[in-house]
């Protein structure tokens, strides 16, 4: 009887242990966490871009090139951080057929023109004016930053405060043709 | 003017209002019905900013806007089912409130039921156990030369008035 009784124990024991390794696969297993993003391997989004310096700039005109794509917000204390990083980087690749744009979301004009006086954004900087660039690219926070190849395809997504080294690893990627992507 | 025409002009008056009234209550009716379907979206995604928030339920900026577009592609004719499938190209399965019944996925909606069942199982081998045991009990007379409980406080009575 005290075999039978353990034997009970134990298939309940392996019973409850399977249930939750199975819930445990179903609920983390099955995803690919060096994925930022699902849009990272597909063709980015299009998008048309009103510059703060009144031109405006598509997703057409910049094929060909490849483009650092940098949402941020006056009120994004990590955007801050960034700035500096953004600003010397961009004057290393502006002659290397890189394209550095920000897009300024979720915040008003005037906010948006005294921070980049205060803390830089001397690359083209603008606006959505529909308003969709933010959900079309699957943005949930700022700063996020996408990385898009000469074919229009993105190729990294990273989210938090860029450093000089992080834009030099994801451009440098972005920059190689062909490479498979792994974030 | 005859009370014939008066008559006739109340008549065409009544008339064009009950029109009217149709026409701005299917209006209304349309308009109410838009309202639902973004709604209806709305509560089957989350917020990708928010703790635990619904796109319904949220206030958030990115909430706001995902609400525009949801109404924005309705609109233009998008089937519920399209527009959910380009919130979860732009921000994976994790946007939907509950998982999506595919793959491994299944096992999310079918693991509950299983365990509800195994548990109700187990419970029920445990009372059938519980009852199998009582039924066994006998009763086990006091082996000779043992002293049965019933003897044992008769003792002790005995002892207790002695002291009282």
């Amino acid at each position: 009887m005290r075999i039978v009784n353990s034997i009970i124990k134990f298939t309940v024991l392996a019973v409850i242990i399977l249930i939750l390794a199975v819930l445990g696969y179903a609920l983390f297993g099955d995803r690919d966490i060096t994925k930022t993003s699902p849009l990272v391997g597909k063709e980015a989004p299009s998008f048309t871009i009103k510059l703060y310096d009144g031109k405006r700039i598509s997703s057409e005109e910049l094929k060909g090139k490849t483009v650092l794509l940098n949402f941020w917000a006056s009120w994004c204390i990590p955007c801050r951080q960034e700035a500096p990083a953004l600003d010397e980087a961009w004057e290393k690749y502006k002659d290397r057929d890189v394209v550095f744009l920000g897009v300024n979301v979720w915040d008003d004009n005037e906010n948006a023109m005294s921070y980049m006086e205060k803390f830089g954004g001397q690359y083209p900087n603008g606006i959505d004016p529909e308003e969709e660039i933010q959900v079309n690219f699957g943005i949930g926070g700022v700063p996020e930053t996408y990385f898009i190849d000469k074919t229009g395809k993105i190729r990294d997504k990273y989210n938090g405060p860029l450093t000089g080294e992080i834009i030099d690893y994801y451009l440098d990627r972005a920059m190689k043709p062909g490479e498979e992507e792994t974030s | 003017m005859t009370l014939t025409s008066t008559k006739k002009y109340t008549g065409i008056t009544t008339l064009a209002l009950t029109v009217l009234f149709l026409f701005s209550a299917a209006a209304i009716a349309a308009e109410k019905s838009l309202d639902d379907r973004v709604n209806e979206i709305a509560y089957l995604l989350m917020c990708p900013v928010c703790q635990g928030q619904s796109v319904a339920e949220s206030n958030s900026n990115l909430a706001n806007d995902m609400r525009q577009i949801i109404r924005k592609q309705l609109e233009e004719g998008k089937t519920n089912q399209e527009v959910i499938d380009y919130f979860v190209s732009s921000y994976g399965d994790s946007i939907l409130a509950s998982p999506p019944k595919k793959g491994i996925n299944w096992l999310l909606w079918v693991m509950p039921g299983v365990a509800v069942v195994l548990g109700a199982v187990g419970i029920a081998l445990f009372l059938h156990k519980s009852k199998r045991s009582e039924d066994e009990v006998e009763f086990i007379p006091a082996a000779p030369g043992e002293e049965s409980e019933s003897e044992y406080l008769k003792k002790v009575d005995e002892e207790l008035k002695k002291y009282e």
